[in-house]
């Protein structure tokens, strides 16, 4: 509701009107709820009204809020005060004009008395529409700024999704910027069925256990909101809903369903607020509930995306299998390749699209080997320098193959150069040094490891440890050092994938 | 109390980001173009000006330039906008200490960026959800 007495009233105007009317001889003022003058003329009675108004400090003396009519009250034997109470149009009351005046003597001067009362009467209506039209015009600027609140989120949010790529970072990005916009503790989008948890916490206090609290959204939070359909917003502690929502959380909670291109709800956006934070609004619901359209159609999209990616990733596989189906030694080899690549690559701080190409070209690299015959690729023994020609034409085989599929453009260096050698005596182009691209001297780091771990046809995967020994020896002629270097300290810190790929290691001495 | 002086050609604007401001402990000051802003700026400098870009007699570029070669003050300017035009970044060179403020208003985020720069007011602060 909408608090507004006379503050942007011209008062003065008012009491000069008044003082005009009633003529030089009575002290007028203008008071508001409380007593208090806003506006007092300036004659010598002036100070007297000051007095007696300050001194009947509210309600000493009882005018009567409920008639408009004019009241009149002895002060003395020769003054009188005149009281016109001043209403708004909903009934409650704004305060009320003040006359000091001459004692009237009822038989002696009826005209003037009712001429000061007709005078007051219309000042006080024109006061009266004054403060109404005040009040129209706030409630519609209130209006109109919750309106602005809601354009200003939808163009924000407009702004970004249209820049951005539809990853799970975008629901990161949005919301940090629901947090931000709505000066809320914590934002988080929650889409239980992908795993997808983006949240954001710019806490006015810190936040116990906040992983914890994400854990109960995603569950009983999520089944609540999911189950009911509807919005939902907890300020008060001893809600009855709260024990269905959360075990345990002291926090204000405003929750709202995401759905999916079919109305299905599938995902919630849910803003956390201490409580010592002011109670979530209707107006915080409504910009909530916005924010989550927003983010159903982002949804529609992401899914989409993601459905394709699925699908890409099993052609992708598909592909991989085929080739491996040749060579049994081989199983897994690309897949491992890739995920010690990837490794390595974030290792490196690669930027985003970077990594996504070298994502391809190291899943990939090998495809080129469908085109090695199985005599060659399967024999137990030393190959001839005629059958390893075969062997040495299989990245070029990659590269050929996949050039025709416009997305894995920039993956086409890795696969095509995963062959060459540091000191430019690799194949298929005997590139040296940086003129390897940067991606084949990665994946030369990750296949050589693979290799000598790897089981072959001809002798057992050897350890990490003869590994590691054996790519330091080539160090600078066969590997990049850099990339080693940082391949090295990978390894330092064990990572999990020396157990998932069973690499063997040396016992310990000592 | 610390002075706001608004200028932008739409009376809705004016009243919204009036009726924020002043909740929020400010003195505000209004124009309806870059011109009548200059008077009362001559008249009597702001604590901050913000104001919209194009207008009708003299846009909000002009204004600025004004405010700061021509009488030398140096106050912060906001200069609120379509997210569009900011992107476009076309105020070069730029004018200093102004900074772009996007169209739509939020008031929430306008009255965050003024109690930045001069502290918490001392009137009671609505968060403008009445």
């Amino acid at each position: 509701m909408v608090e507004y007495s006379f503050n942007n009233t011209d008062i003065e105007r008012y009491g000069r009107w008044i003082d005009r009317i009633a003529g030089v001889d009575h002290a007028i003022a203008i008071c508001d709820a409380g007593g208090a003058p806003l506006w007092i003329n300036g004659n010598e009675r002036a100070g007297r009204l000051s007095e007696i108004l300050s001194a009947n400090a509210p309600g000493a003396i009882a005018w009567s809020r409920d008639t408009t009519a004019m009241q009149r009250h002895e002060i003395d034997a020769r003054h009188v005060l005149l009281y016109v109470a001043l209403q708004a149009a909903n009934g409650s009351d704004l305060g009320g004009i003040v006359v000091l005046a001459d004692h009237f003597d009822r038989d002696a001067a009826p005209i003037a008395l009712d001429h000061i009362e007709e005078a007051l009467q219309d000042v006080a209506a024109a006061l009266r529409d004054e403060h109404y039209a005040q009040m129209e015009r706030l409630g519609l600027a209130e209006e109109l700024s919750e309106r602005y609140e809601e354009l200003h989120l939808v163009y924000a949010l407009d702004a970004r999704a249209r820049k951005a790529d539809v990853t799970s970072e975008l629901f990161e990005n949005v919301t940090r910027m629901c947090a931000e916009q709505m000066a809320v503790d914590v934002a988080a989008f929650i889409y239980p069925e992908t795993k997808l948890t983006a949240f954001t916490a710019v806490p006015s206090k810190p936040i116990h256990n906040l992983d914890l609290v994400i854990v109960e959204m995603r569950g009983d939070l999520f089944r609540f909101v999911s189950t009911s359909g509807a919005s939902l917003v907890l300020n008060d502690k001893n809600d009855l809903k709260r024990p269905y929502v959360f075990t345990d959380m002291p926090y204000k909670v405003l929750a709202v369903p995401v759905t999916s291109g079919s109305d299905r709800i599938v995902a919630m956006l849910v803003l956390l607020n201490h409580e010592s934070k002011a109670n979530f609004t209707n107006s915080d619901r409504k910009l909530a509930e916005i924010m989550a359209n927003q983010l159903s159609s982002l949804l529609v999209i992401y899914d989409l995306l993601r459905e394709q990616r699925t699908f890409v990733e099993q052609m992708a596989a598909a592909l991989i299998e085929t080739v491996e189906a040749k060579d049994p030694y081989t199983r897994g080899h690309s897949e491992r390749v890739h995920h010690i690549t990837m490794e390595i690559g974030r290792a490196l701080g690669l930027p985003a699209d970077d990594l996504e190409n070298l994502f391809w070209g190291s899943l990939l690299h090998d495809v080129g080997k469908i085109g090695i015959p199985d005599a060659v690729l399967c024999k137990p023994a030393r190959l001839t320098a005629d059958e390893y020609t075969f062997i040495m034409v299989h990245p070029e085989r990659s590269y050929e193959i996949l050039r025709h599929i416009d997305r894995l453009k920039g993956a086409l260096p890795g696969a095509r150069h995963h062959q060459e050698k540091y000191d430019g005596t690799g194949y298929p182009h005997r590139l040296k040094g940086d003129e390897i691209p940067l991606h084949g001297r990665i994946i030369a780091v990750a296949d050589t490891y693979d290799s000598i771990t790897s089981s072959r046809a001809y002798r057992a995967g050897r350890s990490h440890e003869e590994a590691v020994r054996e790519m330091k020896r080539v160090s600078g002629t066969q590997l990049d050092p850099a990339i080693l270097d940082t391949f090295l300290k990978l390894c330092e810190a064990e990572p999990s994938w020396m157990g998932t790929f069973s690499i063997r290691r040396e016992e310990k001495s000592g | 109390m610390t002075r706001v002086l608004i200028v932008d050609d739409e009376p809705h604007v004016l009243l919204v980001i009036r009726l924020g401001l002043e909740r929020a402990g400010y003195e505000v000051a209004s124009a309806r173009n870059g011109q009548v802003a200059l008077e009362l700026i001559r008249k009597s400098p702001p604590d901050m000006l913000i104001t919209d870009m194009n207008m009708p007699v003299m846009d909000g570029r002009a204004l600025c330039e004004k405010v700061r070669e021509e009488l030398k003050l140096e106050f912060p300017i906001l200069v609120i906008s379509t997210i569009a035009e900011v992107e476009k970044r076309s105020w070069v060179p730029p004018i200093s200490n102004t900074e772009f403020f996007e169209k739509p208003i939020s008031l929430r985020q306008l009255v965050a960026r003024l109690e930045k720069q001069f502290g918490r007011s001392s009137a009671t602060v609505g968060n403008g959800n009445g």
